[in-house]
């Protein structure tokens, strides 16, 4: 029967669990990101550098291939620690940029709208609200980061054997973790700064902002006190530290891991701060 | 005996925004659980209607007592309590780059209806407020009665026990109106849904409640049974004449009124339970009185809200009480 025929009645069948509603916003967020020209554009041509690295994996693991190059730079294109983190400075930059890009338009339509009251008045929490849109932006950078990686990295494995995995498993495992660590921070701020401004093109604006305005200051901290561990307030270097340990490549000069670690986790707690701050249901003015 | 649960149940119920004060040790219980009965919620601005909807929905914790939910905590089994319900905030609420059927689908999901059945109870629904030919459109071409009815549609897809809804016929043109408390009364006679209504318009809750609430500076100075009072309420007549109506009082007892004259030929009777008002035209035409007026005198429910404000020192069905009485 047409359903405009058959009249409403209430719904009295079973319900889904918990997860399968969690995941009810992360499905309908990626179907509208996806709606988006410039966010699949931009997905797409972040492909590209995985591809190519794959070439490269592809050229190192056919010796007969570079019979008539030099010796000095057969032993400099290996695949190693500095091959993913090379890798992974690329696609962090693309990462940014789609955070940037996807982020505003998860959170300040909602409460441009007023849309929280409605979702908060259904079995969901702010937490569950706030991890749901969290996921969305994982789960899109996911797409365009550790994901390629990790299949960049088990092509390796492929070509060059078990042996290569043995000696160079932490590889894998530093580029997902450091690659987490990353897209944790974009994520945070994009939410964060979609949470505070309504308009999403400012809220991009103001997510980019935050990674070169921190990179500045920390410069001019370095340069007026003459200093090196200013760079320790600039995410975009302490997670450059933090992968460097990883992946086993030579740190550069200022606070070690450790130290950009921690920075991070403050970074990251500062940030959920602010984010539950706002994702409330109604405003109260004390 | 069964074990009745209230749809509100508040225990000394105190809420504080900030260091005010705004609930001060409110104790009652609304409505049955199960019955389908609406519960209008009434009181001037101010009053704490909207932090007394908020705590039951568990945006706001109480800073003492409880509040219950058919029966369920509000504060500490939210979950619990809130997929029971179903809510329409007074303000505008939705996502404007949605159409109404992907809205109310996912309002629906995010209450635990599968997918396929989320669909098909978006469509039904939003066939059911009036918006199925427009339910492909984004929600931000809707006219302000639309989002309306959108926002009545995602407060009821998935069958709640409880609707809440804010000021539900606010920015309504009267005929929206009219058809918005026709789906309420709907809601609550043929889906037996409860329903807590809370409106300014003492008309649209005398409409379509069984039962008001009145607060006033965070307490609840009035509660009423409306139908009761319907009931009641029939019972005082006023009556005006033409013609000799000094027997009048004489003949009264003879279908068991009573009754005042308030001269010139202006009557305030009191029928007794089972004599209704055709016994009067009975009478009066017996006593060939010509009758220019004959009214159920009840008191409506802003006479009940200005005297539970103190603006009337009583209302008219009681005066007419006395009258009885005396």
């Amino acid at each position: 029967m047409a359903v405009y025929k058959r009249g409403y009645r209430r719904y009295s069948g079973p319900l889904t669990g918990r997860w399968a509603r969690f995941l009810v916003l992360p499905r309908y967020a990626w179907r509208r990101l996806y709606r988006q020209r410039l966010v699949l554009l931009l997905t797409i041509v972040s492909f590209v550098w995985p591809m190519l690295c794959a070439g490269f994996i592809y050229l190192t693991n056919h010796a007969e291939l570079l019979q008539g190059l030099d010796r000095e730079f057969r032993e400099f294109i290996q695949v190693d620690g500095r091959f993913f983190s090379i890798f992974m400075y690329v696609q962090a930059g693309f990462a940014v940029f789609l955070a940037a890009l996807a982020g505003p338009g998860l959170i300040a339509p909602d409460l441009a709208n007023n849309a929280l009251p409605l979702y908060f008045s259904r079995p969901l929490t702010r937490w569950s609200y706030a991890l749901a849109r969290l996921t969305v932006l994982v789960g899109m950078l996911s797409i365009v980061t550790w994901i390629p990686g990790l299949m960049l990295f088990w092509l390796q494995v492929g070509l060059a054997g078990g042996s290569w995995f043995t000696a160079n498993w932490s590889l894998g495992a530093g580029m997902v973790a450091g690659f987490l660590v990353w897209l944790l921070i974009l994520s945070l701020v994009a939410m964060a700064s979609s949470a505070y401004v309504k308009w999403r093109v400012v809220a991009a604006a103001v997510s980019l902002a935050f990674f070169f305005i921190l990179s500045g200051v920390a410069e001019m901290i370095d340069n007026v006190l003459r200093v090196r561990w200013g760079h320790i307030i600039d995410p975009a270097w302490a997670v450059n530290q933090v992968w460097r340990a990883l992946l086993g490549v030579t740190p550069t000069e200022g606070p070690g891991a450790t130290a950009s670690a921690l920075a991070l986790a403050v970074i990251v707690l500062l940030l959920v701060v602010v984010i539950e701050r706002k994702l409330r249901p109604v405003e109260i003015v004390s | 005996m069964m074990n009745v649960i209230p749809v509100v149940e508040l225990e000394d119920l105190k809420v504080k925004l900030g260091r005010r004060e705004i609930l001060h040790g409110i104790t009652c219980r609304l409505g049955v659980s199960g019955t389908g009965k609406a519960i209008g919620l009434l009181g001037p601005n101010g009053a704490g209607k909207s932090t007394l909807i908020l705590t039951l929905l568990g945006f706001l914790r109480p800073s003492a007592g409880r509040a219950r939910i058919l029966g369920v905590d509000c504060a500490h089994s939210v979950g619990d309590a809130r997929s029971r319900i179903g809510y329409m905030p007074e303000n505008d609420s939705f996502i404007g780059d949605m159409t109404a059927v992907a809205f109310v689908r996912q309002m629906a999901e995010l209450s635990g209806l599968p997918s396929e059945a989320a669909l098909e109870k978006a469509h039904q629904v939003l066939f059911h407020v009036g918006l199925g030919e427009a339910r492909y459109r984004e929600l931000r071409t809707y006219s302000l009665g639309m989002k309306q009815m959108a926002k009545l549609a995602q407060a009821i897809v998935h069958g709640p026990e409880l609707v809440v809804l804010d000021e539900p016929t606010n920015g309504l043109d009267p005929a929206a109106r009219r058809r918005m408390l026709k789906l309420i009364v709907e809601m609550k006679n043929e889906q037996g849904m409860n329903v807590l209504v809370c409106s300014h318009l003492l008309r649209d809750i005398e409409q379509v409640c069984d039962e008001a609430v009145i607060m006033k500076d965070g307490a609840i100075v009035h509660h009423c049974d409306l139908e009761q009072e319907r009931r009641s309420n029939r019972s005082f007549v006023e009556l005006e004449v033409t013609g000799d109506d000094r027997r009048l009082r004489a003949a009264l007892p003879e279908i068991g009124a009573e009754g005042v004259s308030e001269g010139f030929g202006r009557w305030r009777i009191v029928l007794p339970p089972g004599v209704d008002v055709n016994a009067i035209w009975t009478l009066v035409g017996r006593q060939q009185l010509l009758v220019r007026k004959l009214t159920h005198r009840r008191d409506t429910l802003e006479e009940i809200f200005l005297k539970a404000m103190g603006h009337l020192a009583q209302t008219p069905g009681e005066a007419g009480l006395e009258v009885g009485q005396s």
